[in-house]
């Protein structure tokens, strides 16, 4: 009998997978690669292209258009409107980001008890969220009523307050906190839900060892349930950054920028310069620096929360 | 198939695939750039002041011709100049389309022509009887580019139950109507109703003065301004701007104008709270709507000036439509706009939307609360809305907006009428 005499075995190696920065297993980019010229083809060449009609005079109807370089750009340093609108926009950012956060992070704390009705205020602050801002708006121009027997102004009389009767929307020096508080009214509960999934992840364990430690409530939240919040303090906070400095809907729907440019914002104003004045040239370029400045605030905040998780 | 289900697929190639399926997905969702409706229907979008009429000439031709069929939708005045203009600048415009006559707005006949995508409407018989005052308003260089069935006058309308309680009658010159404004509020009853939140309805009373303490005493004021050699600043548009403050500083509008709306103004006036309202005739079937009889409505001129000679008034073509020039049934839309150019078509098209036909044929019938206003037009004492000869689409907003600043005590005069001039030189 003759012996078969199998073949030597030569050990194959294990496939190398390849590791990724932060020692996990880096999956392979070609993956992407169907999303990615998705995302290309409906997103940056249209971006692309649309960006080149900056550099042109484009009305935005019609063929004819010049090359006038750096014209617009120019246009845009002395252009009154588009610096009040700056200014509008940096105000209803600031607002929004400050008080739907604050607001949002309270609603969170307070809705993260044991309270047996928590779950129905849950869902009471968090429907507006769900509802379109442009409903939204119109609600609450209808709210800000001026008539004296209307809305709000009518809710003030009932209750002794007819002294502090308002024309809302249409005195130019309220109409846009008006307008920030019909925004944060609506977004808060969006605030209070990421920082709710983030008060979920707070041991429990640590607030236990901390009150025998003989922690009062103030020093729990300062020390303990603050630090961990950061992950979702830097959601909220870049969300609602963005947000703000690209603020139209209600804008457009609840004033029209008006009264005057009282609540014109950057994105009212490329808006207008596009379909109302004729210059989509123009409103391109005013659309680039808006898009770039969103794009720096956005990194510089995230470079600095990011910063802050790490040493918290 | 077989073979291509044995074939081994490298991931290179499935990623190809992948890819071209991608690709051939996103294409197929960016195209379908037709520029008319779908099913042979005539895709129209009309300008909600002109839907009584528009609507009572298309059932008529429908009925004249069976196989027509079109799919209408209206556009309110702020929205024509923005979603219409971007379905334009889509290349999906609607076959037939509201545009504004002469120049001025993003949506006039002079900038969309300029722009090529306007249909040439000069070999129709209609076009031959445009009064030659009027040809601005619908020829671009020679060609004529729109359809409109008349003129609109713009004065204003007034609720007669009111008038009736207070005791008082249509005023003829300024002092007059301060004088019947003082009466009607002491009567607790709002002299004029002002929802200047619609930021078209800001700039009419200004209209209603300008002929008065402009045009009357400059009537080629618009050629001068052109020419450089006037501005707003240096001209009545002062005086009447002055005008204007005077009516609030009086208290003669409804608390917080800025904040009310031409809805809310509307129901003002109809229901007897206000009683007068400056407002284009077109809007007539609004106000007939809101009051309890459509007779408890009736018009007059604004008196600008304590000179009857000089109370002229503005009188302009109102919003036309045009056959889009990239329409696959161009010749289809033409056809239809030259049977709305019929006299009998014309003459129930104005009926319809209370404005004067665009010509006579001696069996136009002029709704009777006109009537105060066909004289001026007869004496050519009737000036075309200031906007359409202005030479850009930023003087109009500009205006919108420094009236609201006004009204809101955040500028003066002034600084308005140097801000509406700083956009009258901007390029066009």
């Amino acid at each position: 009998m003759t012996a078969v005499m199998s073949p030597p075995v030569t050990p194959v190696p294990p496939p190398v997978r390849r590791v990724g920065r932060r020692g996990g297993i880096a999956p392979p980019w070609l993956f992407a690669a169907p999303a990615l010229l998705v995302y290309a083809l409906v997103m940056l060449y249209p971006s692309i292209v649309g960006a080149g009609s900056a550099f042109t005079d484009w009305s935005g109807v019609g063929e004819q258009r010049s090359f006038v370089g750096l014209a617009n750009f120019k246009q845009l340093l002395h252009d009154d409107q588009a610096l009040g609108a700056l200014r509008n926009t940096l105000f209803l950012t600031v607002a929004i980001v400050v008080v739907q956060n604050g607001l949002g992070l309270l609603l969170a704390l307070g809705v993260h008890t044991t309270i047996k009705s928590r779950m129905v205020l849950r869902v009471i602050f968090f429907a507006p969220v769900v509802v379109s801002p442009v409903m939204v708006s119109f609600l609450w121009k209808y709210v800000y009523n001026p008539a004296p027997d209307a809305g709000l102004n009518a809710a003030l009389n009932a209750v002794g307050l007819g002294s502090l009767r308002q024309d809302w929307l249409g005195n130019p020096s309220l109409a846009i906190w008006s307008v920030a508080f019909t925004v944060i009214w609506q977004c808060a509960g969006y605030s209070m839900v990421i920082f709710l999934a983030g008060l979920e992840g707070v041991p429990q364990e640590l607030h236990e060892s901390a009150m025998v430690d003989g922690a009062g409530t103030v020093a729990r939240f300062r020390h303990i349930t603050w630090p961990l919040l950061a992950p979702a303090v830097t959601i909220n906070v870049m969300l609602s950054t963005v947000g703000g400095l690209t603020l139209f809907t209600q804008i457009i729907a609840m004033t029209n920028g008006g009264p005057g440019y009282a609540t014109d914002t950057l994105s009212t104003v490329l808006y207008k310069q596009a379909f109302v004045f004729g210059k989509f040239g123009y409103s391109t370029a005013v659309a680039l620096v808006l898009a770039i400045f969103v794009a720096a605030v956005s990194f510089i905040q995230i470079g600095y929360l990011r910063s802050r998780e790490t040493a918290a | 198939m077989a073979s291509v289900i044995e074939r081994p697929v490298s991931r290179r190639r499935l990623l190809q695939l992948m890819g071209g399926a991608a690709a051939v997905g996103t294409l197929a969702a960016c195209g379908g750039k037709s520029s008319g409706g779908g099913g042979g229907q005539l895709k129209i979008i009309g300008a909600g002041s002109q839907e009584a009429g528009l609507r009572k000439a298309l059932e008529e031709y429908k009925a004249k011709n069976a196989d027509f069929d079109y799919n209408l939708s209206f556009s309110p005045a702020d929205q024509l100049q923005t979603a219409l203009r971007a379905q334009l600048a889509a290349g999906n415009a609607p076959d037939l389309h509201a545009v504004y006559p002469g120049n001025g707005s993003a949506m006039s006949m002079v900038q969309l022509s300029k722009a090529n995508l306007l249909a040439d409407l000069s070999d129709q018989a209609w076009t031959q009887k445009i009064p030659s005052g009027f040809k601005g308003a619908f020829q671009q260089d020679g060609k004529t580019r729109i359809f409109s069935p008349g003129t609109s006058v713009l004065g204003v309308i007034y609720n007669k139950k009111a008038f009736a309680t207070a005791g008082v009658q249509p005023p003829t010159t300024w002092s007059e109507l301060l004088t019947v404004c003082e009466t009607l509020k002491k009567k607790g009853i709002v002299p004029l109703a002002l929802g200047a939140q619609t930021p078209w309805v800001t700039q009419l009373i200004n209209y209603a003065l300008v002929p008065g303490t402009v045009y009357a005493k400059q009537p080629d004021f618009d050629d001068k301004m052109a020419a450089g050699s006037a501005t707003f600043a240096g001209s009545g548009w002062a005086d009447a701007m002055n005008k204007y403050l005077e009516l609030q500083k009086r208290g003669f509008f409804n608390d917080n104008p800025n904040g009310t709306t031409y809805e809310q103004a509307t129901s003002m006036v109809g229901t007897g709270k206000a009683a007068m309202v400056v407002q284009v005739s077109a809007v007539l079937q609004a106000y007939r709507e809101a009051a309890p009889s459509p007779d408890d409505i009736g018009m007059f001129p604004l008196p600008a000036t304590d000179n009857v000679a000089d109370n002229w008034i503005p009188g302009g073509i109102v919003v036309g439509i045009a056959v889009s020039a990239k329409s696959k049934k161009a010749d289809q839309g033409r056809k239809f706009i030259e049977f709305c150019g019929r006299p009998d078509v014309v003459n129930a098209w104005a009926e319809a939307v209370a404005c004067v036909p665009l010509y006579s044929d001696g069996e136009a019938k002029v709704d009777p609360v006109l009537k105060p206003f066909l004289p001026f037009l007869a004496d050519n004492k009737a000036v075309p809305f200031m906007d359409q000869r202005w030479p850009n689409a930023e003087v109009q907003p500009t205006h919108f907006a420094v009236v609201q600043e006004l009204l809101g005590g955040k500028t003066t005069v002034d600084g308005a009428l140097k801000k509406m001039d700083e956009a009258y030189r901007k390029r066009a």
